[in-house]
């Protein structure tokens, strides 16, 4: 369904796109599908609204910049605004600090003050952790875990009921490591005593930063609940957890726009090591169900060698089993098919399930059996007779059915990949213009 | 929680009464009207609609008796517009806002009905159908325990930090109260710490669990559980599972194994009260890969628009068994939405 909104955005803009005067009708058709996009984002409705005007206003009001068409002029007006609302500097500075963690129940504050203490501990830092939930049962077997993994100190207590004392026993205790993060317990806007409780751990661990833990799948809500804990603690920042999902994190925006900070970071994955820096383009983009190539390949180029594989060779030519092979193994250090395929600009397009259902054991099986391939056989897979398969897969210590499987696969990824090539213009043209809106900010 | 709800359609209710009344047309089709303005407002948990002096039922009514009228889609559709950011407001994702408001314009537009004696039946009837059409009949576990083969097994699914664990908790002290004996079988054995969370549970609530070690297979806790609940003759075996997202073939496969070794009577989808649109993705999802038969909605005490239960029950269609609405072990709600309905409308008319 989401799909489908998008297709209309791109339909929008499709209509603005040989005009060169502005057509007030296509522009409030425009800021009409707008609007259902960041609202199906769970974007605040009462923001959707001011937004909206303010595009409209501004896309019919503004002179058209010399050398750009109507259909650029409005983009660049609704990219614009919407960085204005999501950008705030939000600085991360590696220096002796604490943090405090505020967050709804079952947000993931638990999860994430685990995968800040790692990010951290990567970037050099002493960090420890102190558990200051004294209300779920386990919390502090599941931070005491995570943190154990990573050889973090983690303070806690589970039989102490005073989340305060905790506390203070735990800076006490933590006095020579540099970066300190303080685990609380989920609560919402309306347990006056929690909200109590985390204005004094505020006031007591005189936190550098108050950082509220957003659920991206968190609705409308959002805005009373990031007021209400901004009036409390004063919030200087937003993580939104849980982007791994389908949810689009209009939730955070809202939020953001409560607190007037900015987003942080983003999670995105159960392991610890999924949490990434905020990024506006690819926020932006997954908001408004327009792919975001920028990140992906900001992504690859941390993952991969230069020289490894070109993300966009899957975009491109031959596809062959080669290519397959190399991008199997890029794909498996990016990160799940699906998530990366996510950030392609291709919103509009349907991928067969299958595509997905591979998992990365399955993929390291694909590998081997591909080892036991020749180049020929790699270069042009119709080669692969039933006896040259038989070989394969006794190479391969695999049964000729998975050789099979896996040529099905191949089959799939071909035709999915060239279906995208021959996909019109549609997403080309929205590829340039992301790319464009880089150069722009 | 509807509360918020409630009011808001509240108001854009008597908009859309007011809109209508304009119309010194013809004739109306009360029941229509009310009954879509009403689907959201069912949600409204006992609180009574009261409050404002003239209600829209009342309007509809005082119209209908006095004179008729024809209502058309010019007439309607700014109050509509305004009805559906209500609706979007409250949580009520995009699509199934879409959905109730075309429901509403079919039924206004263009409506002609003769109307006589029985003014009053007429309109609580029709809300009253509509109400239930949206919230189906809502889910009597102790119902369904008593009339069913023990052990009765019950599996809860949802993704991750709704609140399973906690629900299944909650659910087992509701069970034990009304009598019957309880096994947990603890699933989660992905998230650290969850194995400990649900066994201080379970032991404070005084309920036998079957675990495993962190990292073992959820298949094999569960099917130990029904084991033991078949041998010591334990009335419900409760599976608690880790969150998972519907995106991960992976673990959606974990749960159709877990399904397909526990064969559970009942599979429960938890999720929360305060999720926006992506509450029906997930929904749907679940429903299709591993099924679902029950809903429960958590941290119902956060939020007062509700939006979500709409979502759900009008995407996947199934009964609404029960809301969390705090953080102790009696703070849930089992969900009875006949109860719900003859609330609201006993105090509307």
């Amino acid at each position: 369904m989401l799909d489908n909104l998008s297709t209309s955005l791109k339909d929008a803009l499709k209509k603005l796109a040989g005009k060169t005067v502005i057509d007030r009708a296509a522009v409030d058709e425009l800021v009409k599908d707008l609007q259902r996009a960041l609202i199906s984002s769970d974007v605040n409705v009462k923001l959707v609204m001011d937004l909206s005007k303010a595009i409209r206003t501004r896309s019919l009001d503004e002179q058209l910049p010399k050398g750009t068409n109507v259909r650029e002029h409005v983009l660049r007006i609704v990219y614009q605004e919407l960085v204005r609302l999501v950008w705030a500097s939000t600085d991360v500075k590696l220096e002796p600090q604490t943090i405090l963690m505020a967050g709804l129940q079952g947000s993931g504050k638990t999860t994430t003050t685990a995968k800040l203490a790692r990010y951290f501990q990567k970037k050099g830092m002493k960090v420890g952790v102190i558990c200051a939930d004294t209300f779920r049962p386990g919390a502090y077997d599941q931070i005491s875990t995570l943190c154990a993994k990573i050889n973090v100190p983690c303070y806690g207590n589970p039989q102490e009921k005073d989340a305060i004392k905790i506390t203070r026993e735990g800076l006490e205790s933590q006095k020579d490591v540099e970066l300190v993060i303080v685990d609380t317990q989920g609560r919402h806007a309306l347990e006056a005593d929690l909200i109590q409780e985390i204005i004094e751990l505020n006031i007591l661990t005189k936190a550098t930063h108050r950082w509220l833990v957003i659920d991206a799948a968190l609705g409308q809500q959002a805005s009373e609940q990031a007021r209400r804990f901004h009036e409390a603690i004063d919030i200087d920042g937003v993580i939104i957890t849980k982007m791994d999902g389908t949810a689009k994190g209009g939730g955070a925006l809202s939020a953001v726009a409560e607190t007037k900070s900015g987003i942080v970071f983003i999670g995105s994955g159960e392991t610890i090591e999924d949490l990434e820096r905020f990024n506006p383009d690819g926020f932006i983009s997954r908001l408004l169900g327009m792919g975001d190539l920028k990140a992906l390949v900001e992504r690859a180029e941390e993952a991969i060698k230069a020289e490894d594989v070109d993300v966009n060779a899957m975009m491109k030519g031959k596809f062959t089993l080669r290519d397959m092979y190399t991008q199997l193994e890029a794909l498996n250090k990016m990160g799940p098919l699906k998530q990366i395929m996510g950030m392609l600009p291709m919103g509009n397009m349907q991928l067969p399930d299958g595509v997905y259902d591979v998992t990365s054991t399955k993929m390291v099986r694909y590998r081997i059996i591909m080892d036991s391939m020749t180049p020929g056989e790699l270069d042009d897979p119709s080669l692969i007779s039933s006896s040259r398969m038989q070989r394969i897969a006794r190479g391969a210590g695999a049964s000729p059915d998975e050789v099979r499987e896996l040529l099905k696969y191949y089959k799939m990824m071909q035709r999915t990949l060239k279906g995208l090539r021959g996909g019109g213009g549609g997403k080309f043209n929205m590829q340039r213009l992301m790319k464009r809106f880089s150069g722009m900010q | 929680m509807f509360g918020g709800l409630k009011e808001k359609l509240q108001a854009a209710r008597n908009r859309l009464g007011t809109s209508i009344q304009g119309v010194v047309a013809k004739q109306e089709p009360p029941s229509p009207e009310t009954r879509t303005a009403e689907p959201e407002t069912p949600l409204p948990q006992q609180k009574t609609i009261s409050s404002t002096a003239p209600t829209f039922v009342d309007k509809v009514k005082v119209l209908i008796i006095e004179r008729e009228l024809i209502v058309s889609e010019k007439d309607i559709s700014e109050a509509l517009a305004e009805l559906e950011m209500t609706l979007l407001e409250s949580d009520v994702a995009l699509p199934v806002s879409d959905a109730i408001i075309a429901h509403v314009r079919t039924n206004l537009v263009g409506k002609h009905r003769k109307i006589g004696e029985s003014v009053d039946a007429l309109v609580v009837g029709a809300l009253k159908s509509a109400l239930l059409e949206v919230l189906g009949k809502g889910f009597n576990l102790v119902e369904y325990v008593k009339t069913h083969a023990h052990p009765v097994k019950i599996l809860f699914t949802g993704v991750n930090g709704t609140g399973k664990t906690t629900t299944v908790a909650k659910i087992g002290a509701f069970l034990k109260k009304n009598g019957y004996t309880v096994v947990i079988g603890a699933g989660d054995t992905y998230r650290a710490g969850a194995i400990e969370q649900i066994g201080v549970h379970a032991e404070r609530i005084g309920i036998k669990i079957i675990q495993h070690q962190e990292g073992a297979d959820p298949s094999a806790v569960i099917f130990d559980a029904v084991q033991y609940a078949v041998s010591h003759k334990i009335d419900v075996v409760l599976a608690d599972t880790a969150g998972r997202f519907h995106t991960k073939s992976n673990l959606m496969n974990q749960l159709e194994k877990i399904r397909r070794v526990m064969k559970p009577d009942l599979i429960v989808y938890v999720d929360e009260a305060v999720a926006g649109n992506d509450a029906i993705v997930r929904a749907a999802e679940f429903d299709r890969t591993v099924g679902a038969d029950a809903v429960v909605l958590t941290k119902a005490d956060m939020d007062s628009r509700g939006g979500a239960a709409i979502s759900i029950a009008h995407t996947i269609g199934k009964p609404l068994m029960f809301l969390g609405t705090g953080q102790g072990y009696d703070d849930i709600m089992p969900f009875d939405p006949a109860q719900v309905v003859e609330d609201l409308l006993g105090s509307d008319t």
